[in-house]
């Protein structure tokens, strides 16, 4: 085969590709979105199995909000997810920043150390700190659930913020501190605005981390009005007769948060993402 | 003085939360693992040697449970690598739009299992399922498949799912990778006639090795270590057909609330991930490979 032809043949094969990846990602999550807009009658209808609404109703929107007070699961998801976000953020800051900027024993063994979390099955954690939550009374809080959190996103992150840190030369702060400005001046006045991609890219993953979450919370939560969204969505196939229009309806609604600051965030996320793994 | 202690400061709070909510569990477990601990029984607790570890393999489901933890992870790992790294090289040179096709594309890497789950379950629903609509009216199959309810095909259902939450990943990193070796390359290349394909195994490949252990590895343990779509999908059944070690050390801890028995599971699970982790990075020569 010539280079010529090659080179047309794989450009053909690369248009197919993508073609397919792109259906493949929007056909299943089409599916979704039009359960959600169909009546009962139409979902169940086995003879007849429609590939659009025929019957376009928002009465599963309104059923999740109602009879399953979707509104609740969401002040509670929104309540968790945005605490975790914060503080993995500020904790992740100073520790990236104190793992870049120090030199001191023991900080490889640290790195290491967080690297080997993220290596251990949650659920091996999650049995012991429901029996440690228990005897100190947060079982069943929010609190609980965010302490879980902050711990399950936190190391991922300060290595991720670690990374971002040690792009930004050392000589800028120097600069700065002859000049007469105190480290912590220094890292909120000259570093914090150059890092925030780095920044945003922690907070959108803390952020996803908690709110997608569905193990700890069935674990550690276990009253109605304390249930985020995943736990509350769970809670609905357990019963023998599966509403799958409102199911997929909340299923929309959870997903809806994560795909619109993922969008918009894409590209720092994926620079975050690839930030550690990949040498430049 | 002053100066040695600085760093502490700024790592200190990070360290206190993870010691608190990792280790400290951790002990725990451990500990557990060697005790009578049932949730039903509190005043019962006691230590019993290794008679969790002995229960826990002379349990009937165990083998069946190994086996499909390993299928489990092989055929989802693997499917969702080598899709990401085809989509890595469809994405490598740019073009108009990329941004947004890579916004959609990459999006299931931010969706929560939860919801694919919830998704999966109910395309594959045996009765009003859009996957066996469309295999009837193509004429592949002649009766509907119940796909939850049939041993051996929840399970693929699981991987199925898995696999479509995964690719992004792989596609995110190894385009990371490839965009990071120089064009001039595969310019000197071609010029001494090297064609795409034969480019691919002498200089992609060598070039993103580093890559793709780090990957591989990562993703290997991450899948293993998750279960949230077994959980919604087909919450380990029928009979134990998709249980994994990690799912089934779940239900053994809320169904039994033996958590001596789960703590056992969790000690047995460390071990294999350790052993797994050591055994990779010597295979794959990793220490020569490059560094994080």
């Amino acid at each position: 085969m010539s280079s010529r032809t090659e080179k047309k043949v794989f450009g053909i094969i690369r248009i197919i590709v993508l073609v397919v990846f792109m259906l493949g990602v929007i056909l299943p999550l089409y599916w979704m979105i039009i359960t959600a807009f169909k009546t009962t009658p139409e979902i169940i209808d086995t003879q007849n199995i429609t590939y659009y609404p025929h019957k376009v109703t928002l009465g599963n929107f309104v059923e999740i909000f109602k009879a399953y007070d979707y509104g609740h699961l969401l002040y509670n998801s929104v309540v968790v997810s945005v605490s975790t976000a914060v503080a993995v953020t500020i904790l992740s800051l100073f520790g990236g920043y104190g793992l870049t900027r120090f030199k001191f024993k023991g900080k490889n063994l640290t790195i290491i150390g967080f690297l080997v979390t993220q290596m251990i099955p949650g659920i091996l954690v999650i049995i012991p700190l429901y029996v440690v939550l228990s005897k100190v009374r947060l079982l069943n809080t929010h609190i609980g659930l965010f302490v879980y959190y902050l711990a399950a996103n936190l190391p991922f992150c300060i290595i991720t913020m670690r990374s971002f840190f040690e792009r930004i030369p050392y000589t800028l702060e120097e600069a700065a501190q002859v000049d007469g400005c105190s480290r912590l001046k220094g890292l909120f006045k000259i570093i914090i605005p150059i890092m925030f991609p780095g920044i945003i890219a922690v907070f959108v993953f803390a952020f996803i981390g908690a709110w997608n979450e569905l193990i700890a919370g069935t674990i550690l939560i276990n009253s109605h009005d304390m249930w985020t969204i995943p736990i509350g969505l769970k809670s609905m196939i357990g019963k023998y007769e599966i509403k799958w229009g409102t199911l997929m309806a909340g299923g929309v609604l959870a997903l809806l948060p994560t795909a619109v600051v993922f969008a918009i965030m894409q590209k720092y996320v994926v620079e975050g993402l690839t930030s550690g793994a990949v040498k430049e | 003085m002053k100066k040695r202690l600085e760093p502490l400061w700024y790592i200190l709070p990070a360290l206190i939360v993870l010691l608190l909510v990792f280790a400290v569990p951790l002990v725990r477990t451990f500990t557990m693992a060697f005790q009578r601990y049932s949730l039903t029984s509190l005043n019962n607790i006691k230590f019993n040697g290794m008679e969790n570890f002995r229960n826990l393999f002379a349990d009937k489901n165990i083998s069946l449970i190994i086996k499909n933890s390993l299928f489990y992870v092989v055929f989802s790992v693997t499917l969702q690598f080598l899709l990401g790294m085809i989509l890595a090289l469809a994405l490598r040179r740019s073009f108009r739009g990329r941004g947004i096709y890579q916004a959609i594309v990459f999006l299931p890497w931010a969706f929560s299992a939860f919801v694919v789950g919830l998704l999966f379950r109910w395309c594959f629903n045996g009765e009003y399922g859009v996957v066996n609509d469309i295999l009837l009216r193509l004429g592949v199959i002649s009766e509907r498949i119940s796909w939850i309810g049939t041993p051996g095909l929840s399970l693929l259902v699981v991987i199925l799912a898995m696999v479509w939450m995964g690719v992004p990943f792989f596609a995110i990193m190894n385009l990371a990778a490839l965009q990071s070796i120089s064009n001039d390359v595969y310019e000197a290349a071609s010029i001494d006639g090297c064609g795409i394909v034969s480019g691919f195994f002498a200089i992609t490949l060598p070039y993103i090795k580093p890559t793709i252990i780090t990957t591989i590895l990562l993703r290997t343990i991450w899948v293993f270590n998750s279960f949230d779509l077994i959980v919604m999908i087909t919450n380990g059944g029928p009979a134990s057909s998709s249980q994994t070690l990690c799912s089934y050390m779940y239900t053994q801890a809320f169904t039994s609330y033996d958590f001596g028995m789960a703590s056992a599971l969790g000690v047995v699970l460390v071990v294999a991930l350790a052993i797994y982790t050591f055994v990779f990075l010597v295979v794959t020569n990793y220490s020569k490979a490059g560094d994080f």
